[in-house]
């Protein structure tokens, strides 16, 4: 059903826009400035140009099969309230990330609203709004929030199967670890930073991963030791993924060729995170050749499922409805598979969660769902 | 051995005079004693309502003081002072304890109260409730001292009685002052004493009154105006709202000799040509002795004065506020709550309901400190008296629900009821003769001549309510224009040339055009010697403008005003003035002052300003020049006119996408 099969071909280490706190991180910055400060000096109504963050200006990359930003674009202007507020925002958070390379401090996104308190107007209102000037800056800037020493909280998947890897830690030892062997029930827990001066993959025996939406199925898949039986690799996405999560696949991916299958809900909301995980998120974008895994297949459970293995379902809600309507104007649903799924779910009217497949007993999803799926996809 | 009694006889035994006491006691709801609470409140009323009627009648500014203290459970003393001329020793008794004496019952005229039952009621409940006499000290200015006595109401024979007398000293020149000793209960809220004093303070800003509260709260109305209202005039009775038994009444005391006379002058509206019809209509001769129409000639007599036409009732006989004590009073008594808009009061001319003239007044006060998720405050009046029960059964509040408020400004579920916003709206029906729906005038019935009215003055109000509102959002515009150009341009110039190590530029020329407009400001300050309004137009615009500045005034305080710098055109009639201003560069000012005489009524609303030499878009605080103004523009404004229109066309070229009102079809759940 994915419409690209399209593969990367994995790269090595320096791949163009990955992460790691450049020497020139703050340079564009200045630019940023200069630009406001000649505007200022000739009379001229200061103001930036962004790409649109707006799903009609996703652009296909075919080289990547990533969904990436278009050459739509807005004008952020001071003529605006919102606006002059938001080119302000621009310049106390420049400075407040000039003083913690200064003291050679990181912060956290929400310690960042919170700093935000002592600017005046310029303060945030909401935590959404400081993420998405964050996001603004990387992509006026063209760096990662890292490099601006902006990191989200610890809250990275969970990781369980046959894969050693070595992780540098904050003190600067290495530890080798195997996310089978050396962990706990609740598997090997992914730190914010996962490039490879943090993360290094040392070997693996699974054929393939599996990446799923719910801590129970990661559970019962767990319990039914369906990774040592099929030789796979369980990652928790905990809902919508973190980029961590998601650069994580992609690393997995391309280094280590793994195909990777994505486990969920069969709802509209579950339909996005396929989406972002494989194809790229409307906000992240411009980050989508780092993030996005375009080999990453969807497994289910689909529309059809529902049917096919007469799921105990849920009426769809108004919220789902325009969700799914929304997904048919998504340019990354425009393939005709997603369509008549999407399509189909709208006909039927019915949702259904992963963990309604215990209708038929706790084993049926490791013993037939699973197996029976992952032949057709061609995985087994 | 006497036969046995008749049925009639039986009967006749059983039937007796019925006692003022028993009267009362059957009628307590209608005479507004029938609880506590309630008839703490008609207490209050009816003493409070005469201490501001007969100032008004003597010509002297009404100062009244309303004194409530606890007596025992479940019992006040309640003590009304006024600074009246006070009254006559003979006529004290009658006054305060005779049921129904009284002057006004058979005057037609606007008055507070017209039976001559209040104050004598009241005095009844006391003697009833607690057995105690009402306690009277009055004094006129001719004599030394005061009377004080003590009455009781002979409830046998509705007679005063007095239970002592004395005469004492009393520190002021005239006055009169009522202790009740009542059974009652003081509460606060919408129906207390509080509340009615606030509303007649409302209406009547030329009184002071002064509530002291069982707990010892004092709290003081101001006098707000220092005239006294028009005294209503007396008028003839005018056919129109004549019956029968009122007109057999007049025909039998009239003192003009033959009925012919009796139709010209006694009563209004019946002109010699409407005399000689109605004797004809009712076959009756100019000539016959009036008191001699009786029975069935009386009946073809007032049939005949109903079907002929008639000049309408005058309306001298009605005291409206007026606009300017309709402000006044509004604005003393509510201030304290700083409403951002006291609408213009309307006041509708005379009209006529069942024979009885009529009027309607209507003021609007909006915004500041009043709820803003509330039902509107309804303050009702009828006659200068405020009505605190029964709203939900009253004209008034029905004309209010009927309006679609939603037009003007207001929120209203559904386009009917009570509209929900900042806003208290005053009321006032003036009238001969006010239809109630009860005897205990508590709200006024619907009657289709008087609901025409009142929607007609709610309207006029709720209109001046809307220009108001859309105003304030012009207004709500230009401070976020002034927020950037004030707050954040000069932050963002500052910390863009810090991170540069560069000097900070000068902003002037964004300024001029991120604000693109030309301000008009005008602000009022009163001082004791004069009320001064200071206009001052800024140029924020990034080129340089001529302008013509026009104003318009009230055409009473236009005649009063001083300008600077003179003006270059005026028609005082119209109360209008007009000034080319001088050329105006990018961030440039220039000032005007007006000035008025002290305790001039003006506020900024009054004010309307207009201007010519730049289009509509371009302006804050003021509008374009009317059609309606036949003023020849200097050459250089309609140019300036022209090319600004030109400009404009021009200037919309490509239109930008603006990045934060972009919609983002990321949903919170879209993304990490």
């Amino acid at each position: 059903m994915p419409p690209s099969r399209a593969r990367a071909r994995a790269t090595t280490s320096d791949e163009a826009d990955a992460p790691k706190v450049r020497a020139d991180a703050l340079t564009p910055t200045v630019g940023l400035a200069q630009q406001i400060y000649d505007q200022l000096d000739h009379g001229e109504i200061p103001r930036m140009r962004l790409p649109l963050r707006t799903k009609q200006n996703l652009a296909f990359q075919s080289r990547e099969g990533v969904w990436r930003l278009g050459k739509a674009m807005g004008t952020r202007s001071a003529r605006k309230l919102d606006g002059a507020l938001m080119l302000l925002r621009t310049f106390y958070l420049v400075d407040f990330i000039n003083e913690m390379a200064r003291d050679r401090k990181t912060s956290t996104l929400r310690e960042l609203y919170y700093i935000s308190e002592a600017w005046e107007d310029a303060k945030f209102h909401s935590e959404d709004e400081s993420n998405l000037l964050i996001e603004d800056l990387e992509v006026m800037c063209a760096r990662l929030r890292e490099d601006f020493r902006l990191h989200p909280e610890e809250n990275g998947a969970s990781v369980i199967g046959d894969l050693t890897i070595k992780e540098k830690n904050r003190k600067g030892a290495v530890k080798r670890i195997n996310c089978k062997d050396d962990v706990g029930d609740g598997g090997y827990s992914l730190p914010f930073n996962v490039e490879k001066e943090k993360i290094e993959f040392v070997g693996t025996n699974a054929k393939f991963v599996i990446a799923i939406e719910c801590g129970g199925m990661v559970d019962r898949l767990a319990e039914n030791n369906f990774d040592e039986d099929q030789n796979a690799i369980l990652v928790h996405l905990k809902g919508q993924p973190a980029r961590s999560t998601r650069r994580f696949l992609k690393r997995i991916a391309e280094e280590l060729k793994l195909p990777i299958v994505v486990f969920t809900d069969g709802d509209p909301w579950s339909f996005r995170i396929y989406a972002s995980v494989a194809y790229g998120a409307i906000k992240t974008a411009h980050l989508s050749s780092y993030l996005a895994t375009p080999s990453a297949e969807f497994l289910g459970v689909t529309a059809s499922d529902i049917e096919n293995y007469e799921l105990p379902s849920d009426k769809l809600s108004e919220q789902d409805v325009r969700a799914l309507q929304a997904e048919l104007t998504d340019p990354r649903f425009g393939t005709a598979e997603w369509r008549s799924e999407i399509e189909l779910m709208l006909k039927n009217g019915k949702k259904a969660e992963q963990q309604s497949l215990a209708k038929y007993g706790l084993n049926y999803v490791t013993e037939h769902y699973l197996p029976e799926k992952l032949t057709e996809m061609g995985v087994l | 051995m006497s036969p046995p009694p008749t049925i009639a006889q039986q009967l006749a035994a059983k039937q007796r005079e019925i006692s003022v006491a028993e009267f009362f006691e059957r009628n307590r709801q209608i005479l507004g004693f029938d609880n506590p609470s309630r008839a703490l409140l008609t207490t209050v009323k009816e003493a409070l309502d005469n201490a501001v009627d007969i100032g008004e009648e003597a010509r002297i500014l009404p100062d009244v003081l309303v004194e409530i203290t606890k007596e025992g459970e479940d019992r006040l003393r309640v003590a009304v002072t006024d600074n009246g001329p006070g009254i006559l020793r003979k006529e004290i008794p009658n006054v305060f304890a005779r049921l129904l004496y009284g002057s006004r019952f058979h005057s037609n005229r606007q008055a507070r109260g017209q039976q001559g039952i209040g104050i004598s009621a009241a005095v009844l409940y006391a003697n009833l409730t607690t057995a105690r006499p009402a306690h009277i000290v009055s004094k006129v200015e001719e004599d030394e001292a005061a009377h004080v006595l003590d009455l009781f109401i002979d409830t046998q024979k509705n007679q005063p009685r007095v239970a002592s007398e004395d005469l004492v000293l009393w520190d002021r020149p005239h006055g009169t002052r009522v202790e009740l000793v009542i059974k009652a209960r003081y509460q606060r809220g919408r129906q207390s004493p509080y509340e009615y004093l606030r509303g007649t303070a409302i209406v009547n800003p030329h009184a002071r009154l002064v509530l002291v509260e069982p707990d010892g709260t004092r709290v003081t109305f101001e006098r707000a105006a220092q005239e006294l209202p028009a005294l209503a005039q007396e008028t003839l009775p005018h056919p129109y709202g004549l019956e029968l038994g009122e007109l057999g009444h007049l025909l039998k005391s009239t003192k003009r000799p033959t009925l012919g006379e009796f139709l010209a002058k006694d009563l209004a509206g019946v002109s010699p040509r409407a005399v000689k019809e109605v004797l004809e209509r009712s076959a009756l001769g100019a000539r016959s002795d009036p008191g001699a129409v009786q029975g069935e000639a009386q009946e073809r007599l007032l049939g005949a004065l109903h079907q002929v036409p008639l000049v309408a009732p005058s309306a001298d006989c009605l005291s409206p506020i007026g606009p300017l004590l309709i402000k006044r009073g509004l604005r003393n008594v509510l201030g304290d709550l700083r409403p951002d808009f006291f609408a213009p009061p309307v006041s509708r001319p005379p009209k006529v309901h069942a024979g009885f003239p009529f009027l309607v007044e209507v003021g609007l006060v909006y915004g500041g400190g009043l709820p803003a998720d509330q039902p509107v405050q309804i303050l009702r009046f009828a006659n200068r008296v405020p009505l605190l029960f029964q709203q939900g059964a009253c004209a008034i509040t029905n004309a209010i629900s009927n309006l679609d408020w939603r037009r003007y400004g207001l929120d209203q579920k559904g386009g009917s009821g009570l509209p929900v916003g900042p806003a208290v709206l005053l009321v006032h029906v003036a009238s001969t003769k006010i239809p109630f729906t009860s005897e205990a005038k508590e709200a006024i019935a619907e009657d289709p001549e008087i609901d025409k009215e009142l929607t007609l003055a709610l309207q006029a109000a709720a209109r001046h309510l809307r220009t108001h509102i859309s105003r304030q959002s012009r207004r709500a515009f230009a401070s976020e224009k002034f927020a950037i150009i004030q707050r954040i341009l000069p932050k963002l110039a500052e910390k863009t040339s810090h991170l540069l190590d560069k000097p900070v530029p000068d902003l002037t020329p964004v300024i001029t055009r991120i604000m693109d407009v030309v301000n008009v400001d005008t602000s009022v300050a009163a001082t004791p010697a004069s009320v001064g309004v200071g206009v001052e137009v800024t140029n924020y615009t990034p080129r340089a403008r001529v302008l013509e500045l026009f104003v318009e005034i009230p055409p009473n305080e236009f005649a009063l005003a001083t300008f600077d710098p003179a003006p270059d055109g005026t028609e005082a009639g119209l109360g209008r003035a007009w000034w080319t201003l001088p050329k105006l560069g990018p961030n440039a000012r220039a000032k005007l002052a007006l000035t008025f005489p002290p305790k001039t009524d003006l506020e900024a609303n009054d004010l309307d300003w207009y201007v010519a030499g730049i289009d509509e878009a371009h302006v804050l605080g003021a509008d374009p020049l009317p059609g309606d103004w036949d003023v020849r523009l200097p050459r250089t404004i309609i140019e300036a006119a022209e090319s600004a229109a030109a400009e404009e066309a021009a200037a919309t070229a490509e239109p930008e996408v603006d990045y934060d009102a972009a919609e983002s079809s990321a949903s919170p759940s879209d993304d990490e």
